[in-house]
């Protein structure tokens, strides 16, 4: 199958257009970081998240009430009967995550002191209540408590796969439990509102660290690709580059603007990958001008060299922006909740990358062009020529197609 | 087929043979390459040791060791306070002169700078002892929450100093722990126990408690708080203890604990003592029968027996503890106190359930890409997409392979790595196609197009990896662990991508279409 063969699109012709779209999506997002603020995750805000799975519907006016200042909404789908308890960042350093859970602990499970809560505590504590109980007479060798541990580590690992324990049977019919020990575990034992899917707490010096470090890595490596592209072509295309970047990560910035998305350090990782993915795509393409600049014989116009070039790599660029495209959705519509915002950020992250080589690198080269043919007086095709000299000095190496 | 084909192809199958047994699980090793927090559940704490705890507490020993001192010598015992975190004075009787105890310090208390100030002497713990202290400190914290980690059974964990060996930060990993809350009550427990006699009597006031001690001996001791019990061992309310400031026998002198039983079936902790403890406690307890002996865990008494007998070697420690306190109690006892205490600055744990969702999605997720991504590129290529399959797939078990060997851990950002990598070794093998495409419809035969379509790719495909690469080494030298992750695997998969889109994916070429018996003439491209 062959699609874009000697295609012959205007790309340039859309240049205005495509930086005016940038602008007005950048604008719009931008204004709704007025609007919204800055919506900072833990990572880099400082503060706690907690989230619990529970038994039975969602107590979230008990909730409010107990944490007073914390945010609490629905984690995942309604049925999975989740919430995301966000406290805010704090002055002092704490274990506040842990504080959350063990207030909503005391709170709302009044039978912890005196019976195990079999959603909440781990295989250790079961395997301790099931050794001290001794249902299958095992006695207290070391036999005997590995016995015990290997049926505890049955039942939490089941309560793993359910998420939560909702009814004493899922218990008791957990693999290698006997009838005495399931008919121990009922009175020893009850099972609580909630289980901990997760909790972390981040101190504001972490937050502070982890700010700062995220910066310092997204900059230097920017200005490193862009080094490297100023070394390997010209300072032209290496300012271009690191532009083609700013842009995309203007792109990026206004999405999450839109959603309201939360940065973390995982918004890091997908920032860099749409940076690693459109100095890739940017570089094919510059790679091709060079060498079509090289072979161009007749006195082209740059303008249309450039378009030349774009449409020589359009089959390349749509295919394997599409392949990456095609794994982002997947990620996208089976990933799960945890990768769900990162994956959509790393998809139009993606398509910014692309449609940055083909509109916004152009018009950006071309500007610059423009401004060193005004300022010289020459005609813009003897320009071209003149660029094509030190870039042949530049890499005297390199063969000719 | 040419003569040098066959060292290509037997690298290739070489290169296959390393990394499958690379990423072969085996039973000694069932996770070869070793899945972060994120995705397997499990803890990562971050603890700051407060050395200012331990500097404190050897403020306060020295103030001791300089009145046990003047009493040695007749003098009369010097007022001490702690006057600072490096500092503390000493303010002798009234007429006493104050060189006396100049001659004390001298000698006995070197590693402190004396200055005269009036009639008292400030004492100030000299830098670099002090700093040596604050080393020391982080490092038995660190041995400390080793030996109890250890206790726990948590399989692969990593303990280690943050921030140099200076550093005053641990950084605590726990994979796969499925009871977060125990665990750090365990880890950051202090577990500084301590043996002191009772002064006065006990009461639920403070205030009478205090009074009830003589007012001459007042400022020798510390009023302490512990649960008062019923006979049955319930918590009925507060009480209150006067404690001499003194304290003979520590957690230090515990050579062992262990959960009992007490007389009413409740649980106890019984321990014994090394054979120097043995001695200190024999002393203590012979010179001082009639009298309670508070048993101090954590600044909280936890019980107050009255000395029935000397006690040489053994004891029992009873408070109102469930099955489960008392066990971790004795853990936490066998493996010894933090010389300081500990405050969490970061926190992340993830639940066993949430992980296992995590890695079931995230599998899936990659997997109906991947065979996504399969099926385009062999319709838009036919054979040779074949060709790009089997080079994508070789880079991703180069990949992982590498991964294993490195033991290099796979977070979720290290997905999104793998995901740019495979994105980008796609991008090699099609930049590649296409020039072979374009050299054909020139007009060029099927083994000149391969040629000067391996050729004219190259260039591109370096100049593409090596920024990336660039990129990827500033990351991975400023990165912090998620970021660091990330970088790891665009760097492997990048250099295994120029391996396998124009070294395999080229001898694959030359395989089908480079035969000498029969020269191709089309290719399926």
């Amino acid at each position: 199958m062959e699609i874009f063969t000697n295609t012959n699109y205007d790309f340039l012709k859309w240049r205005f257009h495509a930086i005016a779209f940038s602008l007005v999506f950048i604008l719009i997002g931008g204004a709704m970081y007025l609007k919204n603020g800055l919506n900072l995750g833990i990572d880099f805000a400082g503060g706690a998240n907690v989230i619990l799975k529970f038994k039975e519907a969602v107590p979230i006016d008990q909730l409010r009430s107990q944490i007073p200042g914390a945010t609490i909404q629905q984690y995942g789908k309604p049925e999975e009967r989740s919430v995301l308890i966000r406290l805010p960042k704090q002055k002092q350093e704490g274990d506040y995550a842990g504080q959350v859970v063990e207030k909503l602990n005391k709170a709302m499970n009044p039978a912890s002191s005196s019976q195990l809560d079999l959603n909440f505590q781990g295989r250790a504590a079961l395997a301790e209540l099931l050794k001290s109980t001794d249902p299958d007479k095992k006695g207290s060798s070391t036999a005997a408590h590995q016995y015990y541990y290997d049926l505890a580590q049955n039942v939490i690992e089941r309560r793993s796969e359910l998420g939560i324990f909702t009814d004493m049977a899922q218990v008791t019919s957990a693999p290698g439990l006997s009838k005495e020990a399931a008919a121990v575990l009922p009175q020893n034992a009850f099972l609580g509102a909630f289980n901990i899917l997760s909790q972390e707490t981040v101190g504001p010096q972490v937050g502070r660290e982890l700010q700062t470090k995220a910066f310092w890595a997204i900059i230097l490596a920017t200005l490193a690709m862009g080094l490297y592209i100023a070394i390997r072509f010209d300072l032209k295309f290496g300012v271009a580059a690191v532009l083609c970047l700013v842009h995309d990560v203007l792109i990026g910035l206004a999405f999450m603007g839109l959603i309201n998305g939360e940065f973390e350090i995982i918004t890091v990782a997908a920032f860099l990958m749409i940076i690693g993915y459109s100095i890739n795509d940017t570089v094919v393409v510059y790679d091709r001008v060079r060498e079509n600049v090289k072979k161009s014989r007749t006195r082209e116009n740059f303008e249309t060299l450039m378009n030349r070039t774009l449409n020589q790599t359009l089959s390349r660029t749509v295919l394997t922006g599409g392949c990456v495209v095609l794994i982002l959705i997947s990620l996208i519509l089976f990933g799960g909740e945890v990768i769900n915002q990162f994956a959509w950020l790393l998809l139009i992250g993606t398509l910014a990358g692309t449609y940055s080589t083909l509109f916004v690198v152009p018009a950006i080269v071309m500007v610059w062009n423009e401004r060193i043919a005004n300022r010289s007086g020459a005609k813009r095709a003897e320009v071209v020529r003149r660029e094509a000299a030190p870039i042949e000095t530049a890499t005297p190496g390199r063969a000719k197609g | 087929m040419k003569k040098n084909l066959w060292w290509k192809i037997a690298l290739i199958l070489a290169v296959i043979v390393i990394f499958t047994i690379a990423v072969i699980p085996t039973k000694a090793n069932p996770e070869r390459i070793p899945l972060g927090l994120d995705l397997k559940g499990g803890t990562h704490l971050v603890m700051q040791v407060n050395t200012v705890d331990a500097i404190r507490a050897e403020l306060d020993q020295a103030g001791e060791r300089l009145k046990a001192q003047a009493t040695a010598q007749t003098l009369p015992s010097p007022t001490v306070r702690r006057i600072s975190d490096d500092s503390f004075a000493a303010t002798p009787p009234a007429g006493v002169p104050t060189a006396q105890y100049e001659k004390i310090a001298e000698e006995w208390l070197s590693e402190y700078s004396v200055s005269r100030t009036g009639e008292s002497l400030t004492f100030k713990l000299k830098g670099p002892v002090a700093s040596e202290l604050a080393n020391q400190t982080v490092a038995q914290a660190i041995e400390t929450i080793i030996n109890r980690v250890d206790q726990l059974g948590v399989t692969e964990p990593i303990i280690a100093r943050q921030g140099g060996v200076r550093g005053d930060r641990i950084v605590i990993q726990l994979p796969g722990v499925d009871d977060p809350v125990r665990v750090k009550e365990i880890i950051k427990t202090t577990a500084q126990l301590q043996f002191r006699l009772v002064e006065g009597s006990m009461g639920p006031d403070e205030a009478f408690v205090l009074n009830s001690v003589p007012a001459a001996s007042r400022g020798e001791v510390d009023i302490l708080s512990g649960d008062a019990q019923d006979a049955f061992g319930r918590v009925t309310g507060r009480q209150f203890y006067a404690v001499r400031k003194s304290v003979p026998v520590t957690g230090r002198d515990l050579k062992s604990a262990r959960v009992e039983k007490g007389e009413m079936g409740q649980p106890t902790i019984g321990f014994s003592l090394t054979a120097e403890g043995g001695k200190k406690f024999g002393a203590l307890t012979a010179a001082n029968i009639g009298r309670p002996l508070a048993i101090v865990l954590d600044n909280k008494v936890q019980s107050a027996p009255t000395i029935n007998d000397a006690i040489q070697d053994r004891g029992t420690i009873s408070g109102s503890f469930s099955p489960q306190e008392a066990n971790d109690l004795s853990l936490v006892l066998r493996s010894g106190s933090l010389p300081a205490s500990l405050t969490t600055l970061e926190e992340r744990t993830v639940g066993p359930s949430l992980g296992k969702d995590s890695i079931r999605e995230s599998l899936t997720a990659s997997l109906i890409g991947f065979a996504l991504v399969i099926v385009s590129v062999i319709l838009y290529y036919r054979g040779a997409g074949v060709n790009a399959i089997v080079a994508l797939l070789l880079n991703l078990l180069i990949l992982l392979g590498m991964m294993a060997y490195f033991r290099a851990t796979l977070t979720v950002p290290g997905i999104a790595g793998i995901i740019l990598t495979l994105g980008m070794a796609i991008d090699s093998n099609v930049l590649v196609f296409e020039r072979i495409r374009e050299e054909r419809r020139a007009g060029k035969s099927v083994r000149a197009a391969i040629d000067s379509g391996f050729s004219l790719a190259f260039g591109t495909v370096i100049d593409t990896h090596l920024t990336t690469i660039i990129a990827a080494l500033f990351l991975f030298q400023f990165g912090t662990g998620p970021v660091k992750g990330f970088a790891v695997t665009l760097l492997i998969g990048l250099a295994a991508s120029v391996f396998t889109a124009f070294f395999v994916s080229r001898v694959i070429f030359e395989l089908i279409y480079n035969r000498a018996d029969r020269p191709a003439t089309s290719i399926s491209i």
